[in-house]
């Protein structure tokens, strides 16, 4: 059973160095997310990811297409969406001078819901900060926050945006055991990333972006069956990185 | 009418104001230091420090001096031309009066010479009228005729004539706009940058929710910080308030809303941190002078007063003064209440209409 469904999804923008002009940085994409599924979208910078992902949180009004989330139209009813989603935005911030307990109280109350701040403590691993301070937290221990944050109002879906750029290799693991657990609880997570080893790892489905497009949409396996080079060009069959580079090209992103 | 989330909301937003107490401390030290500094400076005028100069020195000249030195609005030092007019140049003496050789009031009409700094201009006029005044009053002795009319002054309204009182609604009004904007204006900014409020927005909140909340806390904040400096006035100077407290805090709150409304319209208009502090500083400054904070707006040219008067911060501070030297209360109709109640109204709207969550939250 589909959980999201995308179609002909668009968005456009002014080019900033030229206002007369626009682009669609997001250029009529469709997609389903079955229930239960880690669904990722892996594209270099640029490519469209994040206002993708934000236009199905309701963050960024849709321009054309639509977006079905669990049955409800995100266009029309974006506050019934925002209900039953979690959401890790790229940048997490958080007001300085409350604890973690005081802003997971917060963000329950922001779902009118009364939570139990340890216990989502205790699933992210950091029943030992209740006390601290968001800044007090390191890169890793971050990230892991601001998922507590989007688990308060245990959604039924999780959007994570970049969930592992820029954390070391112990804090990116420790991460992607935290999704697979939620995702074995039964949650649907969506995440972006340009990370290939994560894609392939954690997901069990990608999407490849780029220019606004989706290019290409399989399991990681048969990514790599259909598009890495040919046996013949190199010594190993490749894994997803070369079907990245042979689908995007090797061009500079910025 | 409000909801058990924005009730929430106020106290968390209260908690973090009040966690920020190196900014409670510096938002009363200054509006404190500038009351604490009347303190010291004395209720009634100063007296004028002239010098005599006699170069008369007989009998007629010494009743002469004698009279003046007793007059309670001068200062007198007699001494040598010399010294009084090093004295004059360095300021230490506003004007000299010399009396001449021939000094003697009981043959004609005595011509004094007064010798005044020109570049004391604005007072030139009064130190001559008192000067002019309290000569009359040593001739009226000298020749001891009585004095056809004495003017005797009684303030009607009975209400304290200090500059202190006269200055601390202005104070309260201008601590108040300051705190409101910062409180809201500055921090929507800060809460955009830092992708708080877009982080805020995915979650089921609305805008009304989070307006009204950050509202509330501000009015606690600012209410807590003013009666700090309300009661400094009232237990170390002895400011008297002549309307209730009811009045004065209704007055307060209301005005607190509508500079966090502005506030909020700032917010939303400025992008950055950059751009708000231009922004709310060419709102402010124009005000602390037009505004009648320190002086009233009716001794500002004439040209100027009908646009003051409708300034948001210039019917807050009168609205403050009138409840608190006038003995006002909130309910009396008042143009000074009616014009708060107008920019609370005009100012709501304004937020509402600029303050979208898509676009603020960026």
């Amino acid at each position: 059973m589909n959980i999201i469904e995308v179609k002909d999804l668009q968005k456009s923008y002014l080019r900033p160095e030229n206002k007369n002009e626009s682009f669609n940085a997001v250029d009529g994409i469709s997609f389903n997310i079955k229930a239960k599924e880690i669904y990722g979208i892996l594209g270099p910078n640029g490519a469209g990811k994040t206002t993708t992902l934000e236009m199905l949180e309701g963050l960024k009004d849709i321009n054309s297409g639509t977006a079905m989330i669990d049955g409800i139209d995100v266009k029309k009813h974006p506050y019934k969406v925002k209900k039953i989603i979690g959401v890790q935005l790229q940048a997490n911030e958080y007001f300085d001078k409350l604890d973690l307990s005081e802003l997971l109280i917060l963000f329950g109350k922001l779902y009118s819901e009364d939570i139990d701040y340890m216990d989502l403590l205790e699933k992210v691993g950091l029943s030992d900060k209740v006390k601290a301070k968001p800044k007090q937290l390191s890169g890793g221990q971050k990230q892991r926050f601001s998922i507590a944050c989007a688990l308060v109002n245990n959604p039924k879906i999780l959007f994570l945006d970049e969930p592992t750029t820029g954390l070391d290799p112990q804090a990116k693991r420790n991460l992607w055991k935290l999704v697979k657990e939620l995702n074995h609880l039964g949650m649907t997570i969506v995440l972006t990333t340009h990370n290939m080893e994560e894609a392939e790892y954690l997901c069990d489905r990608i999407a490849i972006m780029d220019g606004g497009k989706i290019i290409a949409e399989d399991t990681p396996q048969e990514l790599i069956n259909k598009h890495a080079p040919e046996p013949s060009d190199l010594p190993l069959q490749g894994n997803i990185e070369d079907v990245f580079l042979t689908l995007t090209g090797h061009n500079l992103r910025d | 009418m409000i909801t058990s989330l924005q009730l929430h909301l106020s106290k968390v937003f209260l908690k973090i104001f009040l966690r920020d107490i190196q900014s409670m401390i510096f938002n009363i030290f200054f509006p404190l230091a500038f009351i604490a500094a009347f303190m010291f400076s004395g209720s009634g005028s100063e007296s004028i420090n002239i010098g005599v100069i006699d170069n008369a020195s007989n009998i007629s000249s010494k009743n002469f001096t004698d009279l003046i030195k007793r007059d309670p609005l001068f200062e007198v030092t007699q001494g040598s031309e010399i010294n009084l007019k090093e004295q004059l140049l360095s300021g230490e003496q506003v004007a000299i009066i010399v009396v001449p050789e021939s000094f003697d009031y009981t043959e004609g009409t005595n011509e004094l010479k007064l010798l005044l700094d020109a570049s004391q201009v604005r007072q030139i006029s009064q130190i001559r009228t008192a000067i002019e005044n309290s000569l009359l009053s040593v001739e009226r002795k000298l020749s001891n005729t009585e004095p056809m009319f004495s003017l005797k002054v009684e303030d009607f309204k009975a209400r304290p004539q200090r500059y202190v009182d006269f200055l601390l609604p202005g104070l309260l009004a201008f601590m108040l706009m300051n705190l409101s904007l910062g409180g809201s204006g500055f921090n929507i900014v800060e809460y955009r940058r830092r992708g708080i409020l877009k982080r805020l927005f995915v979650t089921p909140i609305e805008p009304k929710d989070f307006i009204t909340s950050i509202v509330l806390a501000r009015m606690m904040i600012v209410v807590i910080q003013l009666s700090a400096v309300l009661g400094f006035a009232i237990l170390l100077l002895g400011v008297r308030i002549e309307g209730s407290l009811f009045s004065l805090y209704g007055m307060i709150m209301l005005s607190t809303f509508i500079f966090l409304c502005l506030g909020f319209c700032f917010g939303s208009l400025a992008k950055t941190q950059e751009a708000i502090r231009p922004l709310v500083t060419s709102f402010t400054f124009p005000q602390l002078i037009l505004s009648g904070v320190f002086f009233p707006i009716s001794s500002l040219p004439d040209i100027i007063q009908p646009i003051a008067q409708f300034l948001p911060l210039s019917v807050v501070v009168t609205g403050l003064r009138n409840i608190a030297l006038d003995g006002i209360s909130l309910f009396t109709l008042d143009a000074s209440i009616f014009g708060v109640i107008v920019w609370a109204v005009l100012s709501f709207f304004l937020a509402t209409k600029y303050f979208v969550w898509k676009e603020v939250a960026g």
